[in-house]
């Protein structure tokens, strides 16, 4: 008789918790069935007048049922709290094209990261990397550099001068200058910086302008030293070999002296019109360093040699990048600038 | 500098190369051509024609001709030309050939159809006479008399700086037989100059502006147009053709290098030439009709009246050629290179002659020019007689230069192997004497026109047996690398830090000029004076050296204010500081600046946070505010004890929206050095920490409280926070609280309750005594 009504009760409990809809229903069930005052609690108050052999078999079935109950309970429940966490989680939905909050990185100007390469492709290479103010006197700007007054080399660089009498760089130069007092020989270094030349500014032509003059000064330097350098240089500047030529060119400071081309990168020398269907592209003044030069800085050009370049920094970053004019470059125009 | 192909294969034997490959030699070899260029194509077509009949065309001006263009007939065509009359000998342009780029044809011209065109000179490229039709002589059908196709290489002046002879044809000339390897022709013949007597005696008294002086005088000389096969050549080298006299000057220059100047010998004052410097004051009128007042530095050419030329740079007016010149006084000569230089340059008068004598020219060369304009006056002027000889005054000739070239010595220069005969070749092939006195040793003499400027030293000579070779058989060699690290550079390793710094909070880099304008200056409360003036300034926007980076970031925020309603930027760059009797003091500053189109607080504080990355521990110290700042948001920053910039907001005046800006002198943050470092051992016990709060005054500084607050908390303080601040009920108006966070430790036990409350029993009690109310 009880164990048939046990069975019944089990049966629809079990139902209940299964039809349960909400942890609130559920709990109601959980009351009505398995608390103090529940439907099995009520069963288990009437086994006092049972057998006692009665007593232990229905006793252990109705544990069992209980038991029984209460995983299934449990498991509801379980079933539950995962929807629950599921709801949540959806509910947690983010845009999450919707824009990034706080400040946009800044950039370094183009100038400042072909400037930075190159100092660290020198530096691997064991060169000292020299500063040179932008104020020079006419000394080491022209005559040390044997350009005296009235030469007609001065005129290669049109010169902004101050009132007192000493000029804007007009190129990196004469840090040799001042890398030969400073240092002595054997001297292996590079100057990077701002030079000045008076011109009117349009797409192509900038007054104030970025070269790298590079020097190396030690015993027998020959022509062969001073093409393998360049080679090196331009191969890890533009990340690949680069076709050079080497031909005559004048610069006072050097004797020989010598403009390097490189092989159009655009038309592989086919001929186009960066390089003006010419397939040479000039970019790299420089020569062995001439024995007055050497002797003007307190070296025995009879004991040392050396060789000298000078690289457009500003032509370098409009290669690069493609800048088809100049002026952006000093313009602080962000509209430039936030593309580096 | 214009070269004529022609005229180069004029003067080279043999010589095949197309004016492509002249180029390229010429480039590889000697000097960087800029381009080649035809021209006179259209003499292939061209001939003379006789006009034989012009008609009206009514109400127009140009009018109907009929033309004897000798084998190809009778022609009409349609010319406006004044000149254009029966009986001319003229230039005919037959349709279909090309003129300039464009395609000459048959068309019609108001209703007569013309067949091809008569030319004027300057269409046809002998000179730049546009006013009518060219006037030439001989027979209809003839070529124009030795005016063929040519191509113009055109070399770039810089790289001739040092090459006085290249500023000819001859010079030229001379390299690409070399390169070549062919005959060179010398066109000057001084065999046909007699040294004996000149009727006119020439003197100079400054030998050393003045090497040498040559002249000769003509007689029965007849001024006219020069013959068009003369003025095609000038006219392509880009000299102007204006009479026989003058061109034949002009042309030797071009073929010498060789400036010459013919005076009108009844016109000169004397029978003497006298080359003197310049007195004080002296004035000339030139031939280009101004006038220029001289100095003693200038020389001068002077007749017995005064000055007739300013040396190597323009003629005299006075003593000019003119159509009715008669006689001729025809000058040669040769001056000091930098003194022409620096009267051209004090005068601002560039001439094709200044050009040529600052390259330091050959004095060698005076009596070839002669020559060669004997030669050529003989051809364009008939009848024009010789009088007596050369007039020649120089002074003692220089030495020979003479150069020893060890062989050892020039193969390490060049870095590869070289055969000595090879070398003696190419010096030769340019006109060097050779010898050998001893083994290995060449001894090298230059010959006079490369020993002016160009050739000194055995240096020079490696360029021109490198140049010879060609630099393309050298192969490269990898030179011996140091095996110690450069030295460090403490400057650039700090800027290239603060850029990374900087840009990573969100700032943008911009470069800015090195100059600004008085205004600018002035703006910005900076005394014009004061600064670095440039003295040649391309505008009064950029006449002063920057003392201040600030003006150029605020030009910044202008600009970029128009684009963008918020952003940051910095820079850093040198400030430059005139000191008397020394290079200016170049002090790099960074300056950083945050722009917000806002009228709310503004970001103050962000700059100020980035002033606390850049220098960890700054502190701020509320200053007196320039001009441009706004009066109540300016500060001083102190960092380890020094004061290395500002920060401070832009008044609103300056600025529409809000900009702070932060000002930093990187000078003495890299005279401070890294800041040193040290570990302090990480305390083992538990703090404590509890809340204040102090009622102040509105404008009292919090930083100021929170240093009463360090002081009073003593040695077991270990941070001290602040929290927050509050203005409003209950607090009187013109009062704020603010709130700090003390913690306090010790490094050899765990605070008793009694220890913490004695410590923040103490800074109350402090706090009170010092006059503050504490809320607790």
């Amino acid at each position: 008789m009880l164990e048939t009504q046990l069975e019944t009760l089990a049966g629809t409990v079990r139902a209940r918790i299964l039809a349960a809809q909400t942890p609130d229903e559920l709990e109601a069930v959980r009351v009505e069935a398995l608390g103090r005052k529940g439907t099995i609690a009520d069963i288990s108050k009437g086994m006092g007048k049972l057998a006692p052999e009665e007593k232990a078999r229905i006793g252990k079935l109705l544990n069992t049922t209980k038991t029984g109950l209460e995983s299934a309970l449990a498991e509801r429940q379980q079933e539950f709290a995962a929807a629950a966490l599921r709801a949540r989680l959806d509910a947690e939905w983010l845009d999450v094209t919707l824009p990034a909050a706080g400040t946009r990185p800044g950039s370094l100007h183009p100038l400042t990261q072909i400037q930075q390469e190159l100092e660290d492709l020198f530096t691997s290479m064991g060169v000292a990397v020299l500063d040179g103010p932008e104020v020079e006197s006419e000394y080491n700007n022209f005559d040390a550099l044997n350009i005296p007054a009235d030469h007609p080399a001065r005129d290669m660089q049109d010169t902004f001068w101050l009132s007192a009498g000493q000029c804007l760089r007009t190129h990196t130069s004469p840090v040799q200058v001042r890398g030969m007092a400073r240092l002595g020989p054997p001297l292996l270094m590079i100057a990077p910086g701002r030079v000045f030349r008076n011109e009117e500014v349009d797409p192509s032509h900038e007054h104030t302008f970025y070269q790298l003059e590079g020097m190396m000064v030690d015993r027998d330097v020959s022509i062969a030293h001073m093409l393998f350098f360049m080679k090196t240089l331009l191969k890890h500047i533009f990340r690949r070999d680069v076709t050079v030529r080497l031909r005559p060119g004048y610069f006072p400071f050097v004797e020989p002296g010598f403009e390097l081309d490189i092989q159009c990168l655009i038309c592989n020398g086919e001929g186009c019109p960066v390089c003006k269907q010419s397939g040479w592209v000039e970019l790299l003044p420089c020569g062995l360093v001439h024995p007055n030069v050497l002797r003007m800085g307190g070296i025995d050009p009879e004991q040392w040699g050396g060789f000298a370049f000078g690289l457009g920094l500003t032509r370098l970053v409009m290669m690069r990048y493609g800048i088809d004019d100049i002026r952006y470059l000093q313009s602080g125009d962000l509209r430039f600038l936030r593309q580096f | 500098m214009k070269f004529s192909y022609n005229w180069i294969r004029e003067l080279v034997d043999g010589l095949d190369a197309s004016p492509a490959d002249l180029m390229r030699l010429i480039t590889i070899k000697t000097a960087e051509c800029e381009g080649v260029e035809e021209t006179g194509g259209h003499f292939a077509s061209v001939v003379k024609a006789r006009v034989l009949s012009v008609e009206s065309m009514g109400e127009s001006h140009n009018r109907k001709a009929t033309i004897d263009a000798g084998g190809l007939g009778k022609r009409t065509v349609v010319c406006g030309a004044p000149n254009c009359r029966p009986g001319l000998i003229t230039a005919y342009v037959p349709a279909g050939t090309s003129l300039d780029g464009k395609q000459i044809g048959r068309r019609v011209v108001e209703g007569v159809e013309s067949d091809g065109m008569l030319a004027s000179g300057a269409e046809i490229g002998l000179n730049r006479d546009h006013e009518g039709i060219v006037e030439l002589e001989g027979a209809p059908g003839e070529p124009v008399d030795g005016c063929v196709p040519d191509a113009i290489i055109e070399v770039d002046n810089k790289s001739l700086t040092h090459r006085p002879d290249l500023w000819g044809h001859h010079g030229m000339a001379r390299e690409v037989a070399a390169i070549t390897g062919s005959r060179l022709r010398e066109p000057a013949d001084c065999s046909r100059i007699d040294k004996t007597s000149s009727p006119i005696n020439v003197s100079i008294e400054n030998f050393e502006l003045c090497p040498r002086y040559s002249a000769l005088v003509f007689e029965n000389v007849n001024v006219r147009p020069s013959p068009p096969w003369l003025q095609y050549r000038l006219q392509a080298v880009g000299l102007n053709p204006i009479n026989n006299i003058v061109d034949v000057t002009n042309y030797v220059m071009a073929e010498l290098a060789q400036p010459m100047h013919a005076f009108d010998a009844d016109k000169l004052t004397g029978g003497a030439i006298v080359v003197r410097n310049a007195r004080e004051g002296e004035t000339i009128a030139a031939l280009n009709g101004e006038s220029y007042a001289l100095t003693p530095a200038a020389l001068l050419i002077t007749d017995a009246q005064g000055p007739i030329a300013i040396a190597g740079v323009i003629g005299g007016m006075d003593s000019s050629i003119s159509g009715s010149t008669t006689r001729i006084v025809l000058e040669s000569a040769c001056f000091h290179a930098a003194c022409i230089r620096r009267t051209s340059s004090r005068l601002k008068l560039r001439t094709d002659a200044s050009m040529r004598f600052e390259k330091s020219q050959d004095p060698v060369n005076t009596e070839r020019g002669l020559a060669r304009a004997l030669e050529l006056l003989m051809m364009v002027s008939p009848g024009i007689r010789l009088v007596g000889g050369m007039a020649d005054c120089a002074a003692s000739p220089k030495p020979r230069t003479v150069i020893d070239l060890p062989m050892d010595w020039l193969r390490r220069k060049l870095g590869r192997e070289i055969e000595q005969s090879e070398v003696v070749r190419i010096l030769k092939a340019l006109m060097f004497v050779v010898d050998e006195p001893e083994p290995g040793l060449l001894r090298v003499t230059v010959p006079s026109w490369r020993a002016t400027k160009d050739i000194s030293i055995k240096d020079d000579l490696v360029e021109e047996v490198g140049r010879m070779i060609g630099y393309a058989t050298i192969t490269p060699i990898a030179p011996a690398t140091p095996t110690t690290p450069p030295p460090a550079n403490a400057r650039r390793k700090l800027h290239r830090e603060l850029r990374q710094l900087v840009s990573a909070q969100g700032f943008d880099e911009v470069y800015n000029y090195s100059f600004f304008s008085e205004d600018a200056a002035r703006r910005f409360g900076l005394d014009p004076a004061a600064h670095c003036a440039v003295a040649n300034p391309i505008s009064t926007e950029q006449s002063l050296m920057r003392m201040s980076l600030v003006p150029g970031i605020w030009r910044n925020i202008q600009d970029n204010a128009r684009h963008f309603g918020e952003f940051r930027i910095f820079e850093i760059g040198s400030e430059i500081h005139k000191q008397d009797g020394d290079l200016p003091n170049e002090i790099p500053h960074l300056v950083a600046a945050v722009f917000q189109h806002t009228k709310e607080t503004g970001p103050f504080y962000e700059i100020k946070r980035l002033a606390e990355c850049v220098l960890p521990g700054c502190v701020p110290q509320p200053s007196a505010a320039r001009d441009f700042e706004h009066p109540s948001r300016a500060a001083e920053l102190a960092w380890r004890g020094k004061t290395v910039g500002r920060v401070f907001e832009f008044h609103p005046q300056m600025v529409e929206g809000r900009a702070v800006v932060l000002d930093i002198d990187l000078g003495v943050v890299e005279e401070l050095g890294p800041e040193g470092k040290r570990y302090r051992p990480i305390r083992r016990f538990p703090s404590s920490a509890f809340d204040l709060s102090v009622i102040a005054a509105r404008r009292a500084l919090s930083g100021d409280l929170e240093t009463a607050l360090r002081r009073l908390a003593g040695p077991m303080l270990e941070s001290i926070e602040f929290l927050r601040q509050y203005e409003g009920e209950p607090l009187a108006a013109g009062e704020k609280s603010v709130s700090f966070r003390l913690t306090i430790a010790s490094s050899d036990h765990t605070l008793s309750n009694e220890e913490t409350t004695a410590v923040r029993d103490a800074v109350i009690q402090g706090m009170r005594e010092l006059g503050f109310e504490m809320r607790v």
